[in-house]
C-alpha cells in the first residue's frame, strides 16, 4: 500500500532529517513512528506526503512513485493519501461542514453556500466522527478535540486508502487524545486503511498500535510489532535524543 | 550558588549585538541629523503657528456658515468624487489580488512571476496618482473617468503591496491541509487563502477607499471630475463660505 525506500532529506541548511529511510504499511496496519523532538518524524511524513521535496528516495503509493512527480500528475496520484495535522489545519472562518468538505467546486460553495450533495456528504463524514449537529458552526468555535474529529471527517471525504496523522492528539487531553486515536484505530481495522501514525505518548503506542518504528538522528531505530517491543529499546530512544 | 567559571555566551552572534554601543549611538545621530536637516529645509518655524493665528481664525470665521445656497452647483461633483474613489477601489482590488498572490512569497507560482509581479506594484505606487490623470486624460480626455483610471492604478501599488504581505503572514497549516485533499490552486485560493484573509483584505480595501477620497479631491484640480475643481475655484476667489460648504461635503464622507 505505502512503501518508501531510501528516502533522504538534506535541508537546504545543510541539516540531514532522514537518511536512507525504508519503511512498509500495509492496508489495515497502524504504525505509529517514535522518536525525540527533531528526530525527523514530522519530515517523513511530510516528505511521504509531498509538502516536502525528499533529496532522494523512492515514495511508493499503490504502483505509483509519488517521488518522482509533480504539478498535476502528483495531485491526481496522491488523491488516495490523505493526512491529519497535529493543530486541524482547519479554515477557521468557515463552516464546519465546508471544513469536513475538504476539497470542493463551484464558485457556490466558495461564496459559503453548500449543494445538497455536498449537504449530504458533510453530514455522512461528520456523522462518522460523532460531529453532525456542529456542522453549522464556525471552524473557529469548536474545542481542539472537536476540530482534530473534523480534520479526520475531511480525510475520509477523499476516501483514502493511505492515512498519515502527526502527532494528531498532541494538543489534547488524555481523554480526547484515546478518543481520537480509537477513531484512528477503527478506520484501520475496518475501512482497512493503512495508517502512519506520529506520536510522542508512548503508552498510545502500546494500546493501538500493530508496529512501532523508532527513528533517531533521521534513521530507523527499531522496527517491531507492539507485542515484541521492550520498554527499554523505547526508553533508550528518547534518553539519546535527549542527550 | 556562585561560581567564577566564565559564563557561556547566551545568546546567538546578531546584528544587533555586533554593532558596539558606539556605533548604536552613532546610528541614532545620524537618524537626528536627518530629522533636522528636513527640518531646516522646510523651514520649519512653530512659533509662525502662534503668531499666525489671528490669520487662521480670520478664514475659519469667514467660511462660517458654509453658504448651503450652493448645493444644486456641488451635489453633482460631490457625488462624482464618491463614485470616483468607488471605482478607484474596486478597480484596484480586481487588479490588486491577481497580483498579489503572484507577488506573495509563499503561494506564487514561479519566482519570475514573483519579481514581474513585485515590478508592476511598486511601479504603479512610485508614479503619483496625479501624473497618472495627466497620462489618462491625454488618452481619454477631460473628465471623472481618467480620474477613476489613475486611482484605480495607483490603487494597485498598495494594495498589491499590502495584500501580498498579509497573504505571506497568513497561517499556511489550513492551506497545506487543503492542498493535501486533492484541492487545485484555483480551490485553495477560492476556498482556502481568500477565507482565511478575508478581514484584513476588507480593512485595507476600506482604508485604500478612504485614501481615495482625499485623492480624488487632488485629481480634480487638474481637470479629472470631482469637487476639487470647485473647490480651487472657490479657493481662488475667496469665497470661503462655499470652499467651506465644498469642503463640508467631501468630508463627511
Amino acid at each position: 500500500m505505502l512503501r518508501v525506500h531510501g528516502l533522504t532529506m538534506r535541508y537546504p541548511d545543510g541539516k540531514l532529517a532522514l537518511a536512507d529511510f525504508d519503511l512498509t504499511v500495509a492496508a489495515g496496519e497502524l504504525v505509529v513512528v517514535l522518536g525525540g523532538n527533531g528526530s525527523g518524524k514530522t519530515t517523513l511524513l511530510r516528505c511521504i506526503s509531498r509538502t516536502l521535496s525528499p533529496t532522494a528516495g523512492e515514495i511508493w503509493l499503490n504502483e505509483a512513485n509519488l517521488g518522482s512527480l509533480s504539478g498535476e500528475r502528483l495531485r491526481q496520484t496522491r488523491l488516495p493519501l490523505a493526512m491529519i495535522w497535529q493543530h486541524a489545519s482547519l479554515v477557521r472562518r468557515r463552516s464546519v461542514a465546508s471544513g469536513a468538505l475538504g476539497r470542493y467546486d463551484g464558485l457556490w460553495t466558495a461564496l459559503g453556500g453548500l449543494p445538497a450533495v455536498e449537504r449530504r456528504a458533510a453530514y455522512d463524514h461528520l456523522s462518522a466522527v460523532g460531529l453532525a449537529t456542529l456542522a453549522g458552526q464556525r471552524a473557529a468555535t469548536l474545542s481542539g478535540g472537536q476540530a482534530q474529529r473534523v480534520a479526520i471527517a475531511r480525510a475520509l471525504a477523499q476516501q483514502p486508502q493511505v492515512l498519515l496523522a502527526d502527532e494528531p492528539v498532541a494538543s489534547l487531553d488524555p481523554e480526547a487524545a484515546d478518543d481520537i486515536m480509537r477513531l484512528v484505530r477503527h478506520l484501520a481495522t475496518y475501512e482497512r486503511l493503512a495508517v502512519l501514525c506520529v506520536l510522542h505518548q508512548v503508552e498510545l503506542a502500546y494500546a493501538y498500535a500493530d508496529r512501532v518504528v523508532g527513528i533517531r538522528d533521521g534513521r530507523i531505530a527499531f522496527d517491531r510489532p507492539r507485542a515484541d517491543l521492550p520498554r527499554d529499546a523505547v526508553r533508550q530512544l528518547y534518553l539519546t535524543a535527549a542527550a | 550558588m556562585s561560581s567564577d567559571a566564565a559564563v557561556p555566551r547566551l545568546v546567538e552572534r546578531s546584528w544587533a549585538g555586533a554593532c558596539g554601543l558606539g556605533l548604536r549611538l552613532v546610528l541614532a545621530l545620524v537618524l537626528l541629523a536627518i530629522f533636522v536637516q528636513a527640518a531646516i529645509v522646510v523651514h520649519a518655524r512653530p512659533q509662525d503657528l502662534i503668531t499666525g493665528a489671528r490669520g487662521m481664525a480670520d478664514i475659519i470665521r469667514r467660511a462660517v456658515p458654509p453658504d448651503f445656497g450652493k448645493i444644486d452647483m456641488v451635489w453633482w461633483p460631490a457625488l462624482e468624487t464618491i463614485d470616483l474613489a468607488i471605482f478607484g477601489t474596486v478597480g484596484g482590488v480586481i487588479m490588486a489580488l491577481p497580483l498579489a498572490i503572484l507577488a506573495a512569497v509563499n503561494v506564487t507560482p514561479s519566482r519570475y512571476l514573483y519579481y514581474a509581479a513585485r515590478g508592476v506594484i511598486g511601479f504603479a505606487r512610485a508614479v503619483p496618482d496625479l501624473v497618472w490623470a495627466l497620462l489618462f486624460v491625454t488618452a481619454v480626455g477631460l473628465g471623472p473617468f481618467p480620474g477613476a483610471l489613475a486611482l484605480s492604478v495607483h490603487s494597485i501599488g498598495m494594495l498589491g503591496r499590502l495584500f501580498a504581505e498579509t497573504i505571506e503572514h497568513m497561517d499556511m497549516a489550513p492551506i497545506d491541509a487543503l492542498t493535501l485533499t486533492g484541492a487545485r490552486r484555483v480551490q485553495v485560493f477560492t476556498h482556502g487563502i481568500i477565507p482565511s484573509i478575508l478581514p484584513s483584505l476588507l480593512g485595507i480595501a476600506l482604508y485604500r477607499f478612504d485614501e481615495n477620497i482625499r485623492s480624488s479631491l487632488v485629481l480634480g484640480f487638474v481637470g479629472a471630475g470631482g469637487i476639487g475643481f470647485e473647490l480651487l475655484s472657490a479657493m481662488s476667489l475667496f469665497q470661503y463660505n462655499s470652499f467651506r460648504f465644498c469642503s463640508l461635503s467631501h468630508s463627511s464622507w
